[in-house]
């Protein structure tokens, strides 16, 4: 008689877990959603003009004039982006791998950090192999990386920490294309497609033999 | 079998629904994947599709695994050309239709992964629902695949 009531005593104490489980456990708890900055605080963008510049890469400095004879292809972006640039820097790589050998001796894509805080060019020569081995990342400082995207026409916007302290960049998601003057050419939008992308190199090469 | 009254009230007690299960609650996950990640990237992101055989609205409240510290859910906002990813509150998936989450678009995202993900791996990734059911799942790890873009963009601006 006592080891039954011990025994309905035990069931009672599980029965009463199992619901308090079942009605109160939050595995993890809800944070509150952040508001979203309108567009018209990010830096007014100016007409993009291009033009040469020298950032940091993987060995040292690289210029935009190193390139001269070839078509450049440059994204703005960051290494913790966890969407938009590993889809774009994808999307990159297919386009660069579509392309003849010989077409390809002629391009350069270029990935320009606008977290350079955390963007190291020890970090960049780690994270742009990983698309196409021929994709080099440059970083620099603060104002070397705002002075060229402006110049592009390229915007960003660090966003306060959220988790982990961790933090996002908004930025613009373009392809900029520089022809083989090391003028600016024009850009292909976000989520322009490879074959989209190959189109406007080849058109950019072909003109550059015309000339 | 005796009928104690503290018995009959365990029993019924413990006969009260707790929760609806993945088998009821009319939702189908499919195509599930998490991005494999350049290396040194402490986040990820998971994408799938999620169908509502239901005839009622659900939504997608939450999500976890033990392989980040932190799971939230998001979405891109296209700014005029900058694409602003933002934490959401819930996943709305409509009775009888489906909820996308894309490569730009809705996401779960891993910030803080515990340890590099390799390709092929799988990662434990829990749902859970408005209704209170959850879903386990194994999401494999994938390579980013260059999807097309859903709608050919304007043909490039000329300076």
């Amino acid at each position: 008689m006592r080891t039954r009531g011990f025994l309905i005593a035990l069931i009672a104490l599980l029965a009463a877990a199992l619901l308090y489980l079942a009605v109160f456990w939050e595995p993890v708890p809800q944070r509150p959603v952040e508001k979203i900055v309108p567009h018209g605080q990010l830096p007014p963008a100016i007409a993009p003009t291009g033009g040469d510049f020298v950032l940091q890469g993987p060995q040292g400095p690289v210029a935009l004039a190193d390139y001269r004879g070839k078509v450049v292809l440059i994204y703005f972006g960051y290494t913790w982006c966890p969407d938009v640039c590993p889809t774009s820097l994808s999307l990159l790589a297919q386009a660069l791998a579509d392309l003849e050998a010989a077409e390809r001796e002629r391009v350069q894509a270029i990935f320009i950090s606008v977290d350079p805080e955390r963007d190291t060019p020890a970090r960049l020569k780690e994270y742009a192999p990983f698309f196409h081995p021929a994709l080099i990342g440059l970083s620099g400082s603060r104002e070397q990386i705002a002075a060229v995207a402006t110049a592009y026409g390229s915007s960003y916007q660090k966003q306060p920490a959220h988790a982990e302290g961790n933090y996002a960049v908004d930025h613009s998601s373009a392809t900029y294309v520089v022809d083989q003057r090391g003028r600016l050419a024009g850009s292909l939008p976000h989520a322009s497609s490879p074959a989209q992308i190959v189109a406007f190199v080849r058109q950019q090469l072909s003109a550059g033999d015309a000339r | 079998m005796p009928s104690h009254p503290a018995v009959l009230a365990l029993a019924a007690l413990l006969l009260l629904p707790v929760g609806a299960t993945a088998a009821d609650s009319g939702l189908v996950v499919s195509d599930a994947h998490v991005r494999l990640m350049p290396p040194g990237t402490p986040n990820s992101l998971a994408f799938m599709s999620i169908s509502n055989r239901s005839g009622s609205d659900r939504r997608l409240l939450q999500a976890a695994s033990p392989m980040a510290r932190t799971v939230e859910l998001h979405t891109h906002i296209d700014d005029h050309g900058v694409m602003r990813m933002r934490q959401i509150a819930a996943i709305d998936i409509p009775a009888g239709g489906r909820a996308e989450l894309r490569s730009g678009g809705q996401h779960v995202m891993l910030i803080g992964l515990r340890q590099p993900l390799r390709e092929g791996e799988h990662v434990p990734l829990t749902l859970r629902f408005d209704d209170g059911s959850t879903q386990q799942l194994e999401v494999p790890v994938r390579r980013p695949q260059p999807a097309l873009a859903a709608e050919p963009p304007a043909a490039p601006g000329k300076h």
